[in-house]
């Protein structure tokens, strides 16, 4: 069985002897948005490009996976199904909503930050299956290619203005205007207070800038690693790389799909609840 | 010296410059990320090997930290990214 495998495998390398034969290989043009579907509203550009269709099978796979796991035929005693529903319920619920949301609003944005977690989650696990939606066709046949939503800045910002926010609609709907604005201001001395307050507001943004951009430049840079290693064959055109590439390339491409696919994810649902949680309860 | 060797130089010298600096930037974030992330996990270990019973509570905080410092790689990324596309 495995030898059969391994023959397939090296067999499935072998075949497309044309592409070894494209000499200019670029692994950022894997990231360019082509419309596919042009939809122009006055100044809005809606188009459907690779990163809309992504995020659209991405939604649809996360509530088919809240649905399956979560919602549908709970027993008593759970089956193996039920009990991973669970253990990653129980990972939302104790390690991120409860790390950062004060037990008074838990009940509201638990839903919020749960979903995150899976969103991004399923998002950035289907960015490494490789999936026959390149755009690309070779000899009539869809291309396969690895691409994630999540390494378009533009979804990560998304993500981040929405909790960007609901921060900040949080914190004056719980403390009131002035309590809240109060509140980034720190015990410090008055002449202090001109140096500290603009960094403590620029802070705020930078909160912003540093959500999306973690998320964004790790799938980024995962997806860039794990091409440009493969592409060094396509770049030099010679095959004789590939006992040391694609090990390389598939070392990469394991620590991308077990460690960070699922941190950042985490980390994102975590300050999400972090910040939205400092914001009901301000320090002072 | 130095312009008897740009004078010398054939070939486009602000692309090697931009390639210069995108490879500086990197590889000084990546420097920086890494001692930090170092420094996580020491401190982890240390902390399991004294109190084990707390492995649990900290390996959430440990995964935290870690991505908190990895992420400083790709802010000297997207910044050496930025220098090399739009100077």
């Amino acid at each position: 069985m495995r030898r059969v495998l391994f023959t397939i495998s090296l067999l499935a390398l072998a075949l497309p002897g044309q592409a070894f034969a494209r000499g200019d290989f670029d692994p950022t043009q894997e990231f360019e948005q082509h419309e596919w579907v042009p939809i122009h509203i006055g100044p809005l550009d809606l188009s459907i490009t690779k990163a809309v269709v992504y995020l659209m099978l991405g939604s649809v796979l996360t509530m088919a996976f809240g649905i399956v796991f979560m919602r549908w035929r709970l027993k008593v005693e759970p089956d193996t199904r039920q009990t991973f529903g669970e253990q990653i319920y129980e990972v939302a619920e104790t390690q991120i909503a409860e790390q950062g949301l004060p037990s008074k609003a838990i009940g509201r944005w638990f839903p919020y930050v749960a979903s995150l977690f899976l969103f991004i989650l399923v998002i950035n696990l289907i960015g490494f299956i490789p999936l026959p939606i390149t755009g690309e066709t070779w000899h009539h046949i869809p291309v396969f290619g690895i691409y994630a939503a999540t390494s378009s800045l533009s979804v990560t910002l998304a993500l981040a203005a929405l909790t960007f926010v609901f921060t900040h609609v949080e914190g004056i709907r719980w403390n009131g205007p002035t309590r809240y604005f109060k509140s980034w201001i720190p015990d410090a001395p008055k002449p202090l207070l001109a140096l500290i307050v603009p960094l403590e507001i620029l802070g705020q943004i930078m909160r912003l800038i540093s959500l999306s951009v973690r998320l964004f430049a790790n799938m980024l840079a995962g997806h860039i690693l794990i091409l440009t290693f493969i592409g060094l064959m396509f770049i030099l055109e010679t095959v004789i790389l590939a006992p040391l590439v694609i090990p390389v390339a598939t070392a990469f491409y394991i620590f991308e799909v077990v460690i960070v696919v699922g941190i950042q994810a985490f980390i994102f649902a975590t300050l999400s609840a972090i910040y939205i949680g400092s914001a009901i309860e301000p320090q002072h | 010296m130095l312009a008897t060797i740009l004078a010398a130089t054939s070939g486009d010298v602000t692309k090697a410059g931009k390639a210069v600096g995108l490879a500086l930037g990197v590889g000084l974030g990546a420097a920086g990320a890494g001692v930090g992330i170092g420094l996580i996990f020491a401190s982890m270990i240390q902390a399991v090997a004294r109190q084990p019973e707390l492995r649990g509570e900290l390996t959430g905080i440990q995964w935290l930290g870690f991505a908190l410092t990895e992420a400083v790689v790709f802010y000297g990324l997207l910044g050496s990214i930025l220098a090399f596309v739009l100077v």
